[in-house]
Protein backbone atom coordinates (compact mmCIF):
# COMPACT_ATOMS: atom_id res chain seq x y z
CA UNK A 1 0.00 0.00 0.00
CA UNK A 2 1.37 3.40 -0.98
CA UNK A 3 0.75 6.11 1.54
CA UNK A 4 -0.14 9.57 0.30
CA UNK A 5 2.70 11.95 -0.37
CA UNK A 6 3.31 14.24 2.65
CA UNK A 7 3.12 17.34 0.45
CA UNK A 8 -0.16 16.15 -0.92
CA UNK A 9 -1.49 15.61 2.62
CA UNK A 10 -0.77 19.27 3.40
CA UNK A 11 -2.76 20.40 0.35
CA UNK A 12 -5.66 18.14 1.25
CA UNK A 13 -5.60 19.18 4.89
CA UNK A 14 -5.77 22.84 3.93
CA UNK A 15 -8.60 22.02 1.47
CA UNK A 16 -6.42 23.56 -1.17
CA UNK A 17 -7.14 20.65 -3.45
CA UNK A 18 -9.84 18.01 -3.56
CA UNK A 19 -9.17 14.32 -3.02
CA UNK A 20 -8.84 12.17 -6.10
CA UNK A 21 -10.92 9.01 -6.10
CA UNK A 22 -7.95 6.74 -5.42
CA UNK A 23 -6.87 9.03 -2.58
CA UNK A 24 -10.31 8.81 -0.96
CA UNK A 25 -10.08 5.04 -1.19
CA UNK A 26 -6.70 5.05 0.47
CA UNK A 27 -7.82 7.40 3.24
CA UNK A 28 -10.81 5.22 3.95
CA UNK A 29 -8.47 2.31 4.66
CA UNK A 30 -5.42 4.00 6.12
CA UNK A 31 -5.62 5.13 9.71
CA UNK A 32 -2.12 6.66 9.57
CA UNK A 33 -2.84 8.99 6.67
CA UNK A 34 -6.20 9.96 8.14
CA UNK A 35 -4.55 10.87 11.43
CA UNK A 36 -1.90 12.81 9.56
CA UNK A 37 -4.52 14.92 7.81
CA UNK A 38 -6.36 15.45 11.08
CA UNK A 39 -3.23 16.67 12.82
CA UNK A 40 -2.40 19.02 9.97
CA UNK A 41 -5.92 20.40 9.94
CA UNK A 42 -5.82 20.89 13.66
CA UNK A 43 -2.54 22.78 13.43
CA UNK A 44 -3.90 24.90 10.57
CA UNK A 45 -6.94 25.73 12.63
CA UNK A 46 -4.79 26.72 15.60
CA UNK A 47 -2.72 28.81 13.20
CA UNK A 48 -5.73 30.58 11.81
CA UNK A 49 -6.65 31.61 15.37
CA UNK A 50 -3.20 33.09 15.94
CA UNK A 51 -4.06 36.51 14.62
CA UNK A 52 -5.49 37.84 17.86
CA UNK A 53 -2.53 36.45 19.81
CA UNK A 54 0.15 38.39 18.03
CA UNK A 55 0.08 41.59 20.01
CA UNK A 56 -0.90 40.48 23.48
CA UNK A 57 -0.77 43.32 26.02
CA UNK A 58 1.92 43.11 28.70
CA UNK A 59 0.76 42.52 32.26
CA UNK A 60 0.54 45.71 34.36
CA UNK A 61 3.63 46.72 36.35
CA UNK A 62 2.21 45.69 39.71
CA UNK A 63 2.26 42.04 38.60
CA UNK A 64 6.04 42.08 38.32
CA UNK A 65 6.31 43.86 41.67
CA UNK A 66 4.21 41.11 43.18
CA UNK A 67 6.47 38.49 41.57
CA UNK A 68 9.52 40.15 43.11
CA UNK A 69 7.78 40.20 46.47
CA UNK A 70 6.89 36.53 46.06
CA UNK A 71 10.45 35.60 45.18
CA UNK A 72 11.78 37.46 48.17
CA UNK A 73 9.34 35.56 50.38
CA UNK A 74 9.64 32.18 48.67
CA UNK A 75 11.85 29.54 50.17
CA UNK A 76 14.89 29.10 48.00
CA UNK A 77 14.58 25.97 45.91
CA UNK A 78 17.96 24.31 45.62
CA UNK A 79 19.92 25.51 48.56
CA UNK A 80 19.36 28.94 50.02
CA UNK A 81 23.03 29.80 49.75
CA UNK A 82 23.02 29.55 45.96
CA UNK A 83 20.03 31.83 45.82
CA UNK A 84 21.73 34.40 48.00
CA UNK A 85 24.96 34.17 46.04
CA UNK A 86 23.02 34.81 42.86
CA UNK A 87 21.24 37.77 44.31
CA UNK A 88 24.27 39.40 45.82
CA UNK A 89 26.68 38.96 42.97
CA UNK A 90 25.11 39.61 39.68
CA UNK A 91 28.12 38.74 37.61
CA UNK A 92 27.81 35.74 35.36
CA UNK A 93 29.94 32.91 36.50
CA UNK A 94 30.51 29.55 35.00
CA UNK A 95 28.76 26.63 36.55
CA UNK A 96 31.79 24.80 37.87
CA UNK A 97 32.44 27.72 40.16
CA UNK A 98 29.08 27.50 41.84
CA UNK A 99 29.79 24.77 44.37
CA UNK A 100 32.85 26.70 45.59
CA UNK A 101 30.87 29.92 45.82
CA UNK A 102 28.03 28.13 47.54
CA UNK A 103 30.37 26.59 50.07
CA UNK A 104 31.99 29.96 50.73
CA UNK A 105 28.58 31.59 51.04
CA UNK A 106 27.49 28.87 53.42
CA UNK A 107 30.51 29.53 55.59
CA UNK A 108 29.82 33.26 55.58
CA UNK A 109 26.16 32.66 56.39
CA UNK A 110 27.06 30.33 59.21
CA UNK A 111 29.24 33.04 60.75
CA UNK A 112 26.62 35.69 60.08
CA UNK A 113 24.02 33.44 61.69
CA UNK A 114 26.13 33.08 64.81
CA UNK A 115 26.65 36.81 65.00
CA UNK A 116 22.94 37.44 64.57
CA UNK A 117 22.08 34.98 67.30
CA UNK A 118 24.66 36.57 69.56
CA UNK A 119 23.14 39.91 68.90
CA UNK A 120 19.68 38.71 69.71
CA UNK A 121 20.76 36.99 72.87
CA UNK A 122 23.00 39.81 74.04
CA UNK A 123 20.71 42.67 73.31
CA UNK A 124 17.57 43.84 74.95
CA UNK A 125 16.81 40.70 76.91
CA UNK A 126 14.03 42.55 78.69
CA UNK A 127 11.94 42.94 75.56
CA UNK A 128 9.62 40.00 74.95
CA UNK A 129 9.56 39.35 71.21
CA UNK A 130 6.66 37.64 69.46
CA UNK A 131 8.02 37.61 65.89
CA UNK A 132 11.15 38.60 64.07
CA UNK A 133 12.45 39.04 60.58
CA UNK A 134 15.85 39.53 59.02
CA UNK A 135 15.73 42.10 56.23
CA UNK A 136 17.68 41.38 53.07
CA UNK A 137 18.60 43.96 50.42
CA UNK A 138 16.70 44.06 47.13
CA UNK A 139 18.10 45.38 43.86
CA UNK A 140 17.57 49.04 44.74
CA UNK A 141 19.68 48.75 47.90
CA UNK A 142 23.43 48.15 48.27
CA UNK A 143 24.40 44.56 49.04
CA UNK A 144 25.55 45.45 52.55
CA UNK A 145 22.20 46.99 53.46
CA UNK A 146 19.99 45.01 55.79
CA UNK A 147 18.14 45.04 59.03
CA UNK A 148 16.30 43.24 61.77
CA UNK A 149 12.69 43.51 62.80
CA UNK A 150 11.24 42.42 66.09
CA UNK A 151 7.57 42.53 66.93
CA UNK A 152 7.21 43.11 70.64
CA UNK A 153 4.39 41.62 72.64
CA UNK A 154 2.95 45.07 73.31
CA UNK A 155 2.14 45.35 69.59
CA UNK A 156 5.04 47.61 68.68
CA UNK A 157 7.65 46.82 66.12
CA UNK A 158 11.33 47.54 66.52
CA UNK A 159 13.00 48.14 63.17
CA UNK A 160 16.78 48.25 63.00
CA UNK A 161 18.22 49.05 59.58
CA UNK A 162 21.71 49.63 58.28
CA UNK A 163 23.33 50.98 55.12
CA UNK A 164 20.15 52.14 53.42
CA UNK A 165 20.83 54.36 50.40
CA UNK A 166 20.36 58.09 50.93
CA UNK A 167 16.97 59.38 49.91
CA UNK A 168 15.49 62.75 49.06
CA UNK A 169 12.21 61.40 50.43
CA UNK A 170 11.87 59.02 53.38
CA UNK A 171 11.98 55.33 54.22
CA UNK A 172 8.69 53.70 55.04
CA UNK A 173 7.88 50.39 56.72
CA UNK A 174 5.15 48.16 55.27
CA UNK A 175 3.68 44.77 56.02
CA UNK A 176 2.79 42.92 52.81
CA UNK A 177 0.61 39.91 52.20
CA UNK A 178 2.85 37.69 50.04
CA UNK A 179 -0.14 35.62 48.93
CA UNK A 180 -2.18 38.55 47.76
CA UNK A 181 -0.19 41.05 45.75
CA UNK A 182 -1.13 44.63 46.35
CA UNK A 183 -2.51 44.04 49.86
CA UNK A 184 -0.40 45.82 52.45
CA UNK A 185 -0.42 47.75 55.69
CA UNK A 186 1.57 50.96 56.17
CA UNK A 187 3.35 50.86 59.53
CA UNK A 188 5.24 54.14 59.57
CA UNK A 189 8.34 55.96 58.49
CA UNK A 190 11.90 55.63 59.70
CA UNK A 191 13.84 58.55 61.10
CA UNK A 192 17.58 59.15 60.78
CA UNK A 193 18.23 56.91 63.75
CA UNK A 194 19.07 53.34 62.86
CA UNK A 195 16.63 51.99 65.39
CA UNK A 196 12.92 52.86 65.35
CA UNK A 197 9.98 51.58 67.37
CA UNK A 198 6.67 51.85 65.51
CA UNK A 199 3.17 50.84 66.57
CA UNK A 200 1.65 48.12 64.39
CA UNK A 201 -1.96 49.08 63.59
CA UNK A 202 -4.12 47.22 66.14
CA UNK A 203 -5.78 44.10 64.77
CA UNK A 204 -3.25 43.56 61.98
CA UNK A 205 -3.02 39.85 61.16
CA UNK A 206 0.71 39.21 61.17
CA UNK A 207 0.26 35.69 59.85
CA UNK A 208 -1.16 37.20 56.73
CA UNK A 209 0.85 40.42 56.54
CA UNK A 210 4.11 38.69 57.32
CA UNK A 211 6.42 40.18 54.71
CA UNK A 212 8.19 43.27 56.09
CA UNK A 213 9.12 45.77 53.40
CA UNK A 214 11.17 48.95 53.67
CA UNK A 215 10.57 51.32 50.76
CA UNK A 216 11.99 54.57 49.49
CA UNK A 217 9.09 57.03 49.28
CA UNK A 218 9.29 60.39 47.51
CA UNK A 219 7.60 63.44 49.03
CA UNK A 220 4.88 63.40 46.39
CA UNK A 221 1.84 63.33 48.64
CA UNK A 222 0.95 59.87 47.33
CA UNK A 223 0.30 57.64 50.33
CA UNK A 224 0.59 54.39 48.37
CA UNK A 225 3.73 52.29 48.06
CA UNK A 226 6.21 53.83 45.60
CA UNK A 227 7.14 50.41 44.21
CA UNK A 228 10.75 51.09 45.17
CA UNK A 229 11.45 48.46 47.80
CA UNK A 230 14.86 48.40 49.44
CA UNK A 231 14.72 45.64 52.05
CA UNK A 232 12.47 42.70 52.70
CA UNK A 233 12.15 39.88 55.16
CA UNK A 234 9.49 37.47 56.38
CA UNK A 235 8.32 37.44 59.99
CA UNK A 236 8.82 34.17 61.79
CA UNK A 237 7.77 33.13 65.25
CA UNK B 1 18.55 37.52 22.37
CA UNK B 2 19.48 34.73 24.72
CA UNK B 3 18.21 31.26 23.96
CA UNK B 4 16.12 29.09 26.23
CA UNK B 5 19.26 27.06 26.96
CA UNK B 6 21.07 30.10 28.20
CA UNK B 7 18.05 31.27 30.17
CA UNK B 8 17.77 27.86 31.81
CA UNK B 9 21.38 27.98 32.87
CA UNK B 10 21.10 31.48 34.26
CA UNK B 11 17.91 30.56 36.11
CA UNK B 12 19.54 27.54 37.67
CA UNK B 13 22.41 29.72 38.80
CA UNK B 14 19.90 31.91 40.64
CA UNK B 15 19.99 34.89 38.29
CA UNK B 16 16.77 36.83 38.84
CA UNK B 17 17.37 38.82 35.67
CA UNK B 18 16.82 35.64 33.68
CA UNK B 19 13.36 35.37 35.23
CA UNK B 20 12.73 38.96 34.24
CA UNK B 21 13.71 38.13 30.64
CA UNK B 22 11.34 35.15 30.64
CA UNK B 23 8.61 37.38 32.06
CA UNK B 24 9.12 40.07 29.45
CA UNK B 25 8.92 37.49 26.69
CA UNK B 26 6.10 35.34 27.97
CA UNK B 27 4.26 37.24 30.73
CA UNK B 28 1.60 38.40 28.28
CA UNK B 29 0.90 34.84 27.06
CA UNK B 30 0.67 33.58 30.65
CA UNK B 31 -1.75 36.38 31.54
CA UNK B 32 -3.83 35.67 28.43
CA UNK B 33 -4.08 31.98 29.26
CA UNK B 34 -5.03 32.69 32.88
CA UNK B 35 -7.62 35.24 31.87
CA UNK B 36 -9.20 32.85 29.37
CA UNK B 37 -9.34 30.02 31.90
CA UNK B 38 -10.51 31.80 35.06
CA UNK B 39 -12.45 34.52 33.31
CA UNK B 40 -11.59 37.50 35.47
CA UNK B 41 -8.75 39.92 35.40
CA UNK B 42 -7.82 40.08 39.08
CA UNK B 43 -7.50 36.29 39.39
CA UNK B 44 -5.65 36.16 36.09
CA UNK B 45 -3.05 38.66 37.29
CA UNK B 46 -2.73 36.74 40.51
CA UNK B 47 -2.19 33.48 38.64
CA UNK B 48 0.45 35.20 36.52
CA UNK B 49 2.25 36.21 39.69
CA UNK B 50 1.95 32.77 41.23
CA UNK B 51 3.15 31.16 37.99
CA UNK B 52 6.39 33.14 37.82
CA UNK B 53 7.08 32.69 41.52
CA UNK B 54 6.52 28.94 41.08
CA UNK B 55 8.77 29.02 38.02
CA UNK B 56 11.46 30.63 40.15
CA UNK B 57 11.10 28.12 42.97
CA UNK B 58 10.96 25.23 40.52
CA UNK B 59 13.56 26.54 38.10
CA UNK B 60 15.63 23.37 38.31
CA UNK B 61 12.69 21.60 36.70
CA UNK B 62 12.98 23.45 33.41
CA UNK B 63 14.68 21.30 30.79
CA UNK B 64 15.11 22.97 27.39
CA UNK B 65 15.49 19.51 25.85
CA UNK B 66 11.89 18.69 26.65
CA UNK B 67 10.18 21.87 25.52
CA UNK B 68 10.51 25.63 25.27
CA UNK B 69 10.42 28.13 28.10
CA UNK B 70 7.03 29.30 26.84
CA UNK B 71 5.57 25.79 26.99
CA UNK B 72 7.02 25.23 30.46
CA UNK B 73 5.53 28.47 31.81
CA UNK B 74 2.17 27.83 30.14
CA UNK B 75 2.14 24.35 31.69
CA UNK B 76 2.60 25.82 35.16
CA UNK B 77 0.02 28.55 34.51
CA UNK B 78 -2.50 26.05 33.16
CA UNK B 79 -2.26 23.93 36.31
CA UNK B 80 -2.49 26.98 38.58
CA UNK B 81 -5.52 28.29 36.69
CA UNK B 82 -7.32 24.95 36.75
CA UNK B 83 -6.54 24.59 40.47
CA UNK B 84 -7.99 28.05 41.02
CA UNK B 85 -11.20 27.13 39.22
CA UNK B 86 -11.50 23.99 41.29
CA UNK B 87 -10.92 25.72 44.59
CA UNK B 88 -13.44 28.41 43.73
CA UNK B 89 -15.91 25.67 42.88
CA UNK B 90 -15.14 23.91 46.14
CA UNK B 91 -15.51 27.04 48.23
CA UNK B 92 -18.82 28.12 46.80
CA UNK B 93 -20.26 25.00 45.33
CA UNK B 94 -23.79 26.12 45.98
CA UNK B 95 -23.75 29.53 44.40
CA UNK B 96 -24.93 30.34 40.94
CA UNK B 97 -21.75 32.06 39.84
CA UNK B 98 -19.83 28.86 40.32
CA UNK B 99 -22.31 26.77 38.44
CA UNK B 100 -21.77 29.20 35.63
CA UNK B 101 -18.00 28.89 35.97
CA UNK B 102 -18.04 25.12 36.12
CA UNK B 103 -19.75 24.93 32.83
CA UNK B 104 -17.94 27.98 31.51
CA UNK B 105 -15.10 26.73 29.30
CA UNK B 106 -16.80 25.21 26.30
CA UNK B 107 -15.15 22.19 24.70
CA UNK B 108 -13.65 24.46 22.08
CA UNK B 109 -11.80 26.42 24.72
CA UNK B 110 -10.23 23.93 27.09
CA UNK B 111 -7.12 25.22 28.82
CA UNK B 112 -5.10 22.75 26.74
CA UNK B 113 -6.50 24.19 23.58
CA UNK B 114 -5.59 27.73 24.62
CA UNK B 115 -2.05 26.56 25.34
CA UNK B 116 -1.89 24.95 21.89
CA UNK B 117 -3.03 28.17 20.25
CA UNK B 118 -0.43 30.22 22.10
CA UNK B 119 2.32 27.78 21.19
CA UNK B 120 1.39 27.68 17.50
CA UNK B 121 1.03 31.48 17.41
CA UNK B 122 4.48 31.80 18.94
CA UNK B 123 5.98 29.45 16.37
CA UNK B 124 4.26 31.31 13.55
CA UNK B 125 5.98 34.47 14.78
CA UNK B 126 9.36 32.73 14.68
CA UNK B 127 9.14 31.40 11.12
CA UNK B 128 11.36 32.88 8.43
CA UNK B 129 9.71 36.01 7.06
CA UNK B 130 8.43 34.66 3.71
CA UNK B 131 7.20 31.42 5.24
CA UNK B 132 5.32 33.32 7.90
CA UNK B 133 3.82 35.82 5.47
CA UNK B 134 2.65 33.04 3.16
CA UNK B 135 1.00 31.10 5.97
CA UNK B 136 -0.65 34.23 7.33
CA UNK B 137 -2.22 34.93 3.95
CA UNK B 138 -3.54 31.37 3.91
CA UNK B 139 -4.71 31.37 7.56
CA UNK B 140 -5.90 34.90 8.19
CA UNK B 141 -6.99 36.01 4.73
CA UNK B 142 -8.09 32.59 3.56
CA UNK B 143 -6.32 32.98 0.22
CA UNK B 144 -5.67 30.04 -2.09
CA UNK B 145 -2.11 29.28 -3.09
CA UNK B 146 -2.47 30.88 -6.55
CA UNK B 147 -3.96 33.98 -4.92
CA UNK B 148 -1.04 34.12 -2.50
CA UNK B 149 1.34 33.86 -5.46
CA UNK B 150 -0.41 36.82 -7.08
CA UNK B 151 -0.42 38.94 -3.93
CA UNK B 152 3.20 38.27 -3.03
CA UNK B 153 4.64 38.01 -6.54
CA UNK B 154 6.26 34.72 -5.57
CA UNK B 155 6.19 31.79 -8.01
CA UNK B 156 3.42 29.29 -7.19
CA UNK B 157 6.00 26.54 -6.53
CA UNK B 158 7.71 28.76 -3.94
CA UNK B 159 4.39 29.51 -2.24
CA UNK B 160 3.62 25.81 -1.98
CA UNK B 161 7.03 25.05 -0.57
CA UNK B 162 6.73 27.83 2.03
CA UNK B 163 3.33 26.51 3.06
CA UNK B 164 4.66 22.96 3.30
CA UNK B 165 7.73 23.89 5.34
CA UNK B 166 5.78 26.34 7.48
CA UNK B 167 3.13 23.71 8.25
CA UNK B 168 5.85 21.18 9.11
CA UNK B 169 7.42 23.68 11.53
CA UNK B 170 4.12 24.53 13.21
CA UNK B 171 3.27 20.91 13.54
CA UNK B 172 6.62 19.94 15.03
CA UNK B 173 6.34 22.71 17.60
CA UNK B 174 2.78 21.70 18.47
CA UNK B 175 3.88 18.10 18.99
CA UNK B 176 6.76 19.12 21.24
CA UNK B 177 5.15 21.98 23.13
CA UNK B 178 1.40 21.51 22.95
CA UNK B 179 -0.50 20.77 26.14
CA UNK B 180 -0.12 17.09 27.09
CA UNK B 181 -3.76 16.08 27.21
CA UNK B 182 -4.47 18.20 24.16
CA UNK B 183 -6.68 17.35 21.29
CA UNK B 184 -4.22 15.27 19.34
CA UNK B 185 -4.87 12.20 21.45
CA UNK B 186 -8.61 12.66 21.27
CA UNK B 187 -10.78 11.07 18.67
CA UNK B 188 -11.92 12.53 15.36
CA UNK B 189 -14.70 14.49 17.03
CA UNK B 190 -12.10 16.74 18.65
CA UNK B 191 -9.73 17.00 15.73
CA UNK B 192 -11.72 19.57 13.82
Amino acid sequence: MHHLDPDRLVLLALSEEIEELNESDHLAQCEGCRQEIQDLRHVAELGSQAQELRELPDPPAHVWQAIEAGIAAAPAPVAPVIDMAGRRERRQRSRWLLPAVAAAAAAVLAVAGTVAVDRFTNRAPAEPVTARATLEPLKAAPPNAGGDVRVLDDGRMRVDVRNLPLTTGFHEVWLLDPDEPGKMVAVGSLSDKPDAVLPVPPGTDLNRYRLVDISDEPHDGDATHSGRSLLRGTLTY
Amino acid sequence: MSSDDELAERLRAGDEKALRVAYERHGSAVLYLAQRVVGNRADAEDITQVTFVAAWSGRDGFDPQRGTMLAWLLGIARRKAVDRLRSVARDQRATETVQAQQTAPPAEETPERIVDRLVVADELGRLPEEQRRTLELAFFDDLTHPQIATVTGLPLGTVKSHIRRGMANLRRRWEVDGAPSGSRSAGPSRAL
